[in-house]
């Protein structure tokens, strides 16, 4: 692993490379938060009771923040808002393709094991992002990690809860079914991954930290009474799916999810500013 | 479940009654509690008690007290001269006087020779 640490630049003074290495270490991070705060929008005004309703839609609002705080990395560069966003097109996104999957209709289980999977994961990635070599994440990292660590005993506590007699286990476990295998793809690398850790910008490797996540997630669980696809050894015993997201491949349910939060802003017509004048040349 | 909600605002001040949720457990009434009570006014601390282990006695069942009138007790209520405040200040401000009086002949008795400051505490600690 590189030792070596000399910080990167202003964004202004990054090589064509390590600008690379950065816009491919922000874009996944910052659409993946974005899209789950999509899909746990979902569940607002229908989460099982008043209380369970106003935490998930917390979190879906912290989940926006941060994403909101790596998407404002990416406009450093030169990107607006609406660029990234609101008039992308839908393969621009590199989101892992785990947060983009439908909700199972009214399964609460679905909701808790897609952010126990994330979370674990999102952990163990700002905690590899806290010795970045580009300071401007992480003048940011501190404040995400503050609000992950209530997601993270947010999940644990309802997933513990499900799981405690066998009609809730087994919602849970179908659930788990489901997600586990896009949960990996959580860990799939772009073309930059070898510059993200080579310039420090990421301190450990997706591959390492696959590795401490099964070492989190799959005792865990199975402590809960559900099994995981892992074999005793530690091998993975299920394929990464086709589609994983960071490559900007994605499953047929984005282009719908996609359409589904840009249309109020193509209904506003929001990428054509009103104008109160015509335009002299145009009478 | 109801679990009743006391929020601290800053370390060392009482917590206060702030309202309640619906949770199965306390783990779960805290975590709750965190986002409806610990998020939009500064916290320090919460508690939560199930509803059911607060013990209650009200004025229908016992008489309180305190509905005579006993304002007299309080020190507030009584009339004062408030002239000798004036007093207190020009006593000081002629000690102060008085004392940088000392410190300037303090200074000639030295002949110059000693540190100003130096001279003026060891007078006033004297």
């Amino acid at each position: 692993m590189s030792t070596e640490t000399t910080g990167l630049g202003t964004p202004e003074d990054l090589t064509d490379a390590e600008r690379g290495a950065v816009e491919a270490e922000l874009r996944p991070l910052a659409d993946g938060e974005f899209v789950l705060a999509e899909r746990y929008t979902e569940w607002q005004v229908r989460a099982p009771t008043l209380e369970s309703d106003l935490a998930i839609s917390n979190i879906a609002q912290d989940e926006l923040g941060h994403a909101r705080l790596w998407y404002d990395l990416l406009e450093d560069f030169g990107y607006t808002e609406a660029a990234l966003i609101w008039e992308a097109n839908p393969e621009d996104f590199q989101h892992p393709t785990l947060v983009e999957l439908p909700l199972g209709e009214g399964d609460w289980a679905d909701a808790i094991v897609r952010g126990y999977l994330y979370d674990t994961y999102e952990n163990l990635h700002l905690r590899a992002l806290e010795g970045t070599s580009y300071p401007w994440i992480a003048d940011r990292v501190g404040k995400v990690l503050a609000e992950e660590d209530y997601h993270t005993q947010h999940a644990r506590n309802w997933l513990s809860r499900l799981c405690e007699d066998d009609p809730g286990r087994e919602r849970v476990r179908k659930a788990l079914d489901r997600l586990f295998p896009y949960a990996l793809t959580l860990f799939a690398e772009t073309e930059h991954e070898a510059a993200i850790v080579d310039m420090g910008i990421r301190t450990e490797s997706l591959a390492d930290m696959r590795e401490e996540w099964l070492g989190v997630v799959v005792p865990h669980l199975d402590s809960l009474g559900l099994s995981v696809p892992v074999s005793e050894d530690g091998e993975v015993l299920v394929d990464l799916p086709d589609q994983v997201g960071t490559d900007g491949s994605h499953t047929e349910h984005w282009p719908e999810l996609f359409e589904e939060f840009t249309h109020t802003y193509r209904e506003l017509e929001l990428g054509e500013p009103p104008r109160l004048l015509e335009d002299p040349d145009e009478v | 479940m109801i679990w009743e909600v006391f929020r601290q605002e800053q370390r060392g001040k009482y917590h206060t009654h702030c309202g309640n949720v619906h949770a199965p457990d306390k783990e779960m009434a805290l975590m709750f509690a965190q986002i409806q009570h610990g998020r939009r006014r500064p916290t320090h601390s919460l508690w939560v008690t199930p509803r059911e282990e607060i013990g209650e006695v009200d004025a229908e069942e016992t008489s309180f007290g305190g509905t005579t009138d006993k304002s007299y007790r309080w020190a507030m209520t009584f009339n004062t001269d408030e002239d000798f405040a004036a007093e207190i200040a020009a006593s000081q401000r002629e000690q102060e006087a008085a004392e940088r009086e000392r410190a300037e002949r303090g200074d000639d008795a030295e002949g110059g020779g000693g540190n100003a400051e130096g001279g003026a505490e060891e007078g006033e600690s004297a």
